[in-house]
């Protein structure tokens, strides 16, 4: 039997697994014949977990215990903005681990980000094995081009805990053009213009022949999808307060039906020019009487309200094209990936700005995945077909003396790679230094994601600037780093990978591995066991609302409910997968219009009789939610860019492009052994030898920075 | 892969370290943009760590250490500016290696010592002419140029600010003929 590898698109708001057989690509559905899964996982009451579709739909009833969006989080400090922002907004609860790290908690338990990913891997392993009919134990898993190290990391974290050899980490827009120009003997230089639904990439390639070459990747982790929900969200929300002076964002479930309320609406808007929103029974006014919510909203009114985030989205654009000093026009053609790209008025916008319309000959909803699983097949081939080229899209830098960076590897540099640099004490006698790695354009430390530190030490003793010390940094086709210092002079060798304050230790990971509570959830096989267990009721009717009035509008339009987890049911034992062997694998051919198969698929799956799940009691758990936390700050609107803007952009990517320029303050929360170092006597800072850092305020100015850092 | 290719590929690993990027990337000296970026491709074709998934240990580190090195090779060779200050290093009795956030820093470093001047009397001349410049005085910019070149024979900024402005007073002429 040939070697099986699928290929994972592990995204913000969907996830689709698929595999290359017998030359042919299939992007697998699961058993209610969805090839697009919802990342969403929920943690019921009886220790189960659920994980897609359904989850989602769920998540009205149980808001605080449904996990959505959780790749937003994913290898963060819980410091960082985006950490904060989600903890807003979200129902569930974000706690912080150790080492400021981001945990979710559900009723008692605590979860890291890799281990709720890692359901979501699981559920798609196991959707695959049944179609499949075996084993599968090899994959490759995507990410967003701009990730970095640390979310890679945990990335490929999460596929281990997932039972998955995580063959490689794969770039999303490098996946999107693997699947859009594979076997075709192209010679192009193309864009991916990749919207998802929470961060946003653009890559510049060279196809030729069996070489796809990236000559430029830029991104924006914090756009996406989810933002133009949360603008509509509070268009409803804001409105609805001033109409009937209620704050719907306050009730969590509430909070939820509005969210998924204004996906339909931007969905519906992809197809139609206008669409009307209701949410009977919303809010209970004063007097007991019942409130809904109507509204209609038109395209024209829907671009106005998330103009200034497309705008964004080409500021990030502008950047790859000059980074890989090509014009828009110069381009062969232009790749959109990711369910946003089917707005009509982001396919005008980019038509627009490329002077070409886009293809649109690829889903854009399973082109990620499909590319992952070429890749897949391509690595446990014996003979390749198609070589990746791929860079690192953001700068690796060194902290030096003054709360500076230094660059090492600049970003848009061909990986893998490996650069040195030297350094040199800047104490008399300093026995120790701390090594402090970041990634980004920023040449201030703190405007730029601290990966993690290592300490250096066994040194001799010397003068200050009298010791050398060189450290070197490789980062690997996975896009992850791994850094190394020696001191010539006695050619002692420390050697760490980067130790993730937000990651997960050795130790954690095997802890987790053991505990291997993934175990619980009830996926596909389980579900099927169930369903064989459970009387087939006929038609997929809707069932009636049971637990709340929001019921019906969980269910999506077109398709019978989803199976509820049948409460207390112990996890069923794992059925052959012999069902499965009979059952359409739902082939997404290139061209195919609407990815989700319906018909046959659907119509088998019963409706289950068992009681849905009772509403988690709020209790204590509900969070206190602030009217105005979820607000995303005003960002620049102009769509022509001075070159003082460019630069400014570039400079401060991070700052300009997120508009979050509220004051940071993770300095004083931040990673910082600095005290107790120094109470050690240790000193913490050193200077880059050879490198010009005069004119560099506090470059060279040491004793007194020593303090600060 | 064939037994040859893992030892043409072990006794590139071995002597990867001696090798300059042009010989790393096999290009000639005067090899353009193209050719540097077709070379990459056929080396990194041939090397690329992905082909050797089923091969010993010690042969997939072989190939990423060269993978990382030909990678190197093509950053320097394929952005003119970094491709510049390595020529000069190698040509004089620099190592064959070339720091890539060095030559990007010392290509910036020489733009700016060109566009301020090394000499006294040539800093002079640049500063007049730039303010020439500012005020769009053209004739007497092009004199000022004039002057710093005869002092700094080699500053390549001056050289292409008096070709820009040579241009620019012809095609006035034309204009006003």
């Amino acid at each position: 039997m040939p070697e099986l590898a699928i290929g994972i698109d592990l995204g913000t708001s969907n996830s689709s697994v698929a595999i290359v057989r017998g030359g042919r690509i299939e992007v697998l559905a699961n058993a209610y014949g969805e090839t697009i899964m919802a990342s969403a996982v929920a943690l019921h009451q009886d220790g189960t977990i659920v994980v897609g579709n359904e989850a989602k739909a769920n998540v009205v009833n149980e808001p605080a215990s449904t996990v959505t969006s959780s790749k937003r989080l994913i290898g963060r400090y819980y410091f960082s903005e985006e950490v904060k922002k989600a903890r807003a907004i979200c129902a569930y609860e974000i706690v912080e681990g150790p080492e400021h790290s981001v945990r979710i908690q559900i009723r008692e338990e605590v979860f890291s980000l890799p281990e709720i990913s890692a359901m979501i891997l699981r559920e798609l392993k196991a959707v695959a094995e049944s179609r499949l009919g075996q084993e599968v134990t090899k994959a490759v898993i995507t990410v967003p081009a701009y990730f970095n190290d640390n979310q890679r990391q945990a990335t490929k974290d999460a596929g281990r805990i997932a039972g998955l050899e995580v063959l490689r980490i794969l770039n999303e827009p490098t996946a999107a053009a693997l699947a859009y120009g594979f076997g075709k003997g192209l010679t192009q230089k193309v864009a991916v213009w990749d919207l998802g639904g929470g961060t946003f990439d653009i890559s510049v390639l060279e196809i030729g022949e069996d070489v796809f070459e990236v000559i430029s990747s830029c991104g924006d982790t914090f756009l996406g999808g989810d933002d133009f929900d949360d603008r509509l969200i509070d268009l409803l929300a804001d409105e609805f307060l001033q109409a009937h002076g209620q704050n719907l964002r306050q009730d969590p479930r509430t909070l939820e039906r509005l969210k998924q309320a204004a996906e339909k609406a931007k969905k519906a808007l992809s197809v139609e020019d206008e669409t009307l929103i209701e949410l009977p029974d919303v809010a209970k006014a004063a007097d007991g009487s019942s409130l809904s919510l109507s509204r209609r909203l038109g395209m024209a009114e829907f671009s106005k309200l998330v103009h200034d985030l497309i705008q964004r989205t080409f500021k990030v654009t502008d950047e790859a094209l000059q980074q890989a000093g090509v014009l828009a026009r110069e381009l062969d053609g232009v790749v959109l990936v990711g369910g946003p790209t089917r707005l009509p008025i982001i396919r005008e916008a980019v038509a627009t700005y490329f002077q070409k319309q886009p293809k649109t000959d690829v889903d854009p909803d399973v082109v990620v995945a499909m590319g992952a699983a070429i890749h897949a097949a391509e690595l446990v081939a014996p003979q390749q077909q198609a070589f990746l080229l791929d860079v690192t899209p953001l700068s690796l830098q060194v902290g030096v003396a003054g709360g500076f960076c230094e660059p090492v590897i600049e970003r848009n540099t061909p990986v893998p790679i490996e650069q040195s640099r030297s350094f040199t004490t800047v104490q008399d006698d300093q026995e120790t230094v701390v090594i402090r790695v970041y990634q980004g354009e920023s040449k201030r430390a703190e405007d730029n994601e601290l990966l993690g530190q290592f300490e250096f030490s066994g040194f001799p003793r010397a003068r200050r600037g009298q010791v050398e010390i060189q450290v070197t940094f490789a980062i690997n086709s996975d896009g992850i780093v791994d850094v190394t210092a020696s001191e010539p002079g006695t050619g002692q060798r420390a050697s760490t990978r980067i130790t993730l304050s937000s990651g997960l230790s050795d130790a954690e990971l095997q802890a987790i591995l053991s505990r291997n509570r993934t175990d619980r959830v009830l996926t596909e096989m389980v579900a099927r066991a169930e369903e064989a267990a459970v009387p087939h009721a006929p038609p997929p009717e809707p069932p009636p609302a049971r637990t709340s009035a929001t019921r019906a509008s969980a269910v999506r339009p077109g398709r019978p409910a989803p199976v509820p987890a049948a409460a207390p049911t112990p996890p069923a034992p794992v059925v052959e997968p012999a069902v499965a062997a009979t059952d359409p694998v739902v082939e997404a051919a290139v061209t195919a219009a609407d990815p989700v198969v319906e018909a046959a698929v659907t119509a088998a799956a019963p409706v289950v009789e068992a009681a849905v799940t009772a509403a988690a009691p709020l209790g204590e758990e509900s969070i206190e939610l602030d009217g105005d936390a979820d607000e995303i700050p005003e960002l620049e609107v102009e769509s022509d860019l001075s070159e003082a803007e460019m630069d400014a952009l570039i400079a401060g990517s991070d700052e300009s492009l997120s508009g979050a320029a509220a004051p940071q303050a993770p300095a004083p929360q931040a990673p910082a052994p600095q005290a107790p170092a120094k109470k050690e006597g240790k000193a913490n800072l050193f200077e880059a030898v050879g490198t010009d850092l005069a004119d560099v305020p506090g470059g060279h100015d040491d004793d007194e920075e020593i303090e600060l850092a | 892969m064939a037994n040859q290719q893992i030892a043409e590929l072990r006794a590139l690993a071995n002597i990867v370290e001696d090798l300059d990027y042009y010989q790393l990337l096999e290009v000639e000296r005067r090899a353009n943009a193209i050719q540097v970026r077709t070379a990459y491709h056929a080396v990194a074709r041939r090397f690329h760590p992905d082909r050797l998934r089923q091969e010993s240990q010690d042969v997939v580190s072989a190939a990423e250490r060269i993978a990382k090195r030909v990678a190197e090779a093509y950053a320097v060779l394929r952005d003119p500016r970094r491709r510049k200050v390595y020529d000069q290093q190698i040509d004089g009795v620099g190592g064959r290696r070339l720091a890539l956030v060095e030559g990007g820093a010392q290509a910036d470093r020489q733009v700016s010592d060109q566009r301020q001047g090394r000499t006294p009397n040539g800093r002079r001349y640049i500063t007049l002419a730039q303010a020439d410049l500012a005020r769009e005085d053209w004739p007497t910019a092009l004199r000022n140029l004039q002057m710093a070149l005869t002092f700094e024979t080699d500053n390549a900024w001056v050289k292409e600010k008096l070709v820009e402005l040579k241009q620019r007073l012809e095609a006035e002429r034309k204009k006003n003929r």
